[in-house]
């Protein structure tokens, strides 16, 4: 046990003295979750609630169907609106220069070319500001002029179907003003996924732990071509704490730079993980999962600079396939295989537990992580050393 | 001359010769652009909804057919499994529909619908398309009833309702785009906006990555022997910027080449993006000059390399497009020479622009590239003569 812990002491000064664990570990996730980070921007807050927006619109129309399209848009319940009038020719500079959601334009014919069923042309003008409000207030919009058109087809069908005109008008305007059939309730369901900005940071801590961890094995391979590793085999420490060592030192590494990543993200990009044990738990399964896939690499390569390209592939491979950079839409197979993969538990187990879960809801994804380590070692048992015929 | 052009290509047959840079130089590009492609590339993300209840229904049939009409995406399940996926992100919209509600709109009373959304402010975009949905299926239902209250038989009230959509003319809705960032995109293929950004993201990370050979080839005295020739320590140094050129070259032209016919990626005029493609190239070789000169541990050369190859390219646009930065990051992007080729190699592609048109963005390269290589060779030379 004993030159166990030299082993690994040693193997932590001389990890401790190269820069490239540093940079590896910390500074390039860092700096890629604050670039990413920056280049989402409001979007990577993942923020629930619509922000207050400002509608610039000029109505020329003299019928009721412009100001009443004005008004619905005041009495939204998704989103505070203010809605500025302006005259037609200044709602597009209007728009670009207050930074307003949106700019409509009614047309002088709007209600009187509704009521006659010929056409017209509202022109909406997208503002330069959050993309996400501008959407819903033309959703919004969109359906009101649904609505009004809708009426009018119904006072169109009605004078078809032989309905004196004023009679008509009276059931158009009945058919959009009634209750609908369907009643809709909304709800929120529980946050299982985390923000785009969250998860980054779990991204970023999750791929480069996979990088990470990986410095353990390239140790190994390194003594191997130094010949240091040869001495140590031919004192009388029992083999198997030669390879011990090189997994210690790995799955500390792969710990200590995810906490500090994790915490740091917590405190840079105001992201909020939850439980501490139950990230705490995450970081132990991700960190073994990754160590054990290491001992794959160690089997299979025959030199240091093998071994870092081979798990490079890995980790980029298993990183982005997990959603490290972006979150990965898939189903089916493709959903379940990606479920397998240990990077995407972690980010999911990270979902979990700033959703509030604890111990019990991250389950699957543990289980996921540990299950991933156990194949792996189990794997690397029976494949041929290709490492030590070398 | 000569003895430049054969370090050069010294340079190249090795990187060539070495089987581990054939993943992340020719395939791990091919596959991310594919994965953006399949991801991100339509133009516009279907919105997912994921549907519970009233198996077999006449309101889970109208509800399914309106939503997919609508071109959003319905999938089918449990109303756990609904939950699941919303909770995760694999849906943005669920709609759950009880018994009670189905046999309510069966006998033409009101249905009450439980719809979720997921806990992503994308989702309320979604959500508001749903609701525009829902409200469509009662507003048939409403034009029928009130005909029908009318003293309209169900069936003539169906049938004039049909004639007079195509009668009345709905208003137009135009929209238009301020910031003109919708039309940049407008008309691009499927993967043609991912292969522009890996294109630059590969060729800058494949080059600063392989600053570590040049670390190498210190530490192994192959450029002091290559210096014991009759060699200058000028000719040797070109050599090795004109090998790290040769390299990133022949990276994007197989990217280039390979999209075209793998993706069918429309480059616009090839020969102005072959030039914009040479720059940046340049660039690339020159920054992988300074870090090969400037280390002296090829580890910390890589991860240097792979750190900056990232960084500057999530900066110059490569990993969102730069037409949704901020203004600070905007500004930001412009001391990136990828920001300088995307923008040229977007004007190429999407608007067939000219020589003329990327000048200024090739003159900024070109400034990047000497800049940088004049560096590279002053540290390169000063690092010969210390001790690795």
């Amino acid at each position: 046990m004993r030159a166990l812990w030299t082993m690994v002491g040693n193997d932590f000064r001389q990890r401790l003295r190269d820069k490239s664990v540093l940079i590896f570990s910390l500074i390039v996730p860092l700096a890629l979750m604050g670039v990413l980070s920056l280049a989402f921007g409001r979007l990577g807050t993942g923020s629930v609630d619509l922000q207050p927006a400002t509608v610039v619109a000029s109505v020329e129309d003299s019928g009721p169907l412009g100001a009443a399209l004005l008004d619905s848009l005041g009495s939204i319940e998704a989103m505070e609106v203010t809605v500025r009038e302006v005259p037609a020719d200044a709602v597009s500079s209007e728009t670009r220069s207050t930074g307003a959601a949106l700019g409509i334009v009614i047309p002088a014919d709007f209600s009187s070319a509704l009521a006659s069923g010929q056409p017209s042309t509202l022109q909406l003008i997208e503002g330069s500001g959050s993309v996400l409000e501008t959407s819903v207030l033309i959703s919004i919009v969109t359906g009101i002029v649904d609505q009004f058109t809708a009426a009018s087809v119904t006072e169109a069908a009605a004078r078809l179907g032989g309905v004196p005109p004023d009679a008509a008008a009276g059931i158009g305007r009945t058919a959009v003003a009634g209750e609908p059939i369907l009643y809709i309730t909304e709800g929120i369901a529980p946050a299982g996924q985390l923000s785009l900005r969250a998860g980054l940071v779990a991204g970023q801590t999750g791929l480069f732990l996979l990088f990470t961890v990986g410095f353990g094995v390239l140790g190994l391979l390194a003594e191997k071509e130094q010949g240091t590793l040869g001495r140590i085999r031919s004192t009388a420490v029992p083999q198997w704490t030669i390879i011990a060592a090189k997994a210690v030192v790995g799955f500390s590494l792969g710990v200590a730079a995810s906490a500090v990543l994790l915490a740091s993200g917590t405190l840079l990009f105001g992201v909020d993980f939850g439980s501490p044990a139950v990230v705490g738990l995450l970081v132990l399964g991700a960190a073994a999962a990754a160590t054990s896939l290491t001992f794959i690499v160690a089997k299979v390569v025959r030199t240091a600079e093998q071994a870092n390209v081979a798990q490079s592939i890995v980790a980029m491979v298993l990183g982005i396939a997990g959603g490290a950079f972006f979150p990965i839409q898939a189903s089916g197979f493709m959903a379940v295989l990606m479920d397998l993969n240990p990077v995407g538990a972690f980010i999911r187990g990270l979902g979990i537990s700033a959703g509030g879960g604890g111990v019990g809801e991250i389950a699957v994804p543990l289980m996921t992580m540990w299950g991933f380590a156990v194949v792996c070692v189990l794997v690397s048992r029976f494949l041929p050393d290709r490492g030590a015929s070398s | 001359m000569k003895a430049i052009l054969a370090i050069a290509g010294v340079e190249v047959r090795r990187f060539l010769r070495d089987r581990s840079n054939i993943f992340f130089v020719f395939i791990f590009p091919l596959l991310l652009i594919l994965l953006l492609g399949t991801q991100f590339g339509s133009s516009r993300a279907e919105t997912r909804v994921a549907l519970a209840g009233g198996s077999g229904t006449a309101l889970q049939t109208v509800v399914t057919e309106q939503l997919e009409a609508d071109g959003m995406q319905v999938e089918s399940g449990t109303p756990q499994v609904v939950r699941e996926q919303l909770g995760r992100g694999r849906a943005d919209v669920g709609l759950l529909i009880s018994i009670e509600a189905a046999a309510a709109f069966n006998d033409g009373r009101q249905a009450d619908l439980e719809i979720l959304t997921a806990s992503q402010a994308s989702a309320q975009a979604a959500l508001q398309e749903v609701r525009g949905s829902l409200q469509a299926i009662s507003m048939r239902h409403s034009q029928l009833a009130a005909l029908e209250r009318a003293g309209m038989p169900a069936e003539a009230a169906a049938a004039a309702l049909a004639q007079a959509r195509e009668a009345v003319q709905a208003p137009r809705v135009d929209i238009l785009d301020t910031d003109n960032t919708a039309q940049e995109f407008r008309g691009l293929g499927v993967f043609d906006l991912g292969a522009v950004q890996q294109l630059l993201l590969f060729i800058f990370l494949s080059s600063l990555t392989g600053a570590a050979t040049l670390i190498q080839a210190r530490r192994y005295g192959v450029i002091s022997r290559t210096m014991a020739a009759p060699v200058s320590s000028g000719q040797t140094i070109a050599g090795q910027a004109v090998g790290r050129f040769g390299i990133a070259s022949v990276q994007g032209a197989y990217i280039l080449v390979g999209t075209a016919l793998l993706f069918g990626v429309d480059w616009g005029n090839i020969w102005l993006t072959a030039l914009v493609l040479m720059a940046f190239s340049a660039v690339a070789a020159a920054g992988a000059m300074i870090i090969g000169s400037l280390l002296d541990h090829d580890g910390a050369a890589t991860g240097i390399g792979i750190g900056a190859g990232l960084v500057l390219a999530g900066l110059g646009g490569c990993m969102v497009p730069p037409e949704f930065f901020a203004g600070p990051l905007q500004s930001i992007s412009w001391l990136t020479p990828h920001r300088w080729a995307y923008d040229a190699l977007a004007a190429i592609q999407r608007r067939d622009a000219s020589i003329t048109d990327i000048l200024p963005a090739l003159g900024v390269l070109a400034a990047m590239a000497a800049t940088l290589l004049v560096s590279g060779a002053w540290l390169l030379r000063r690092s010969l003569q210390r001790a690795l």
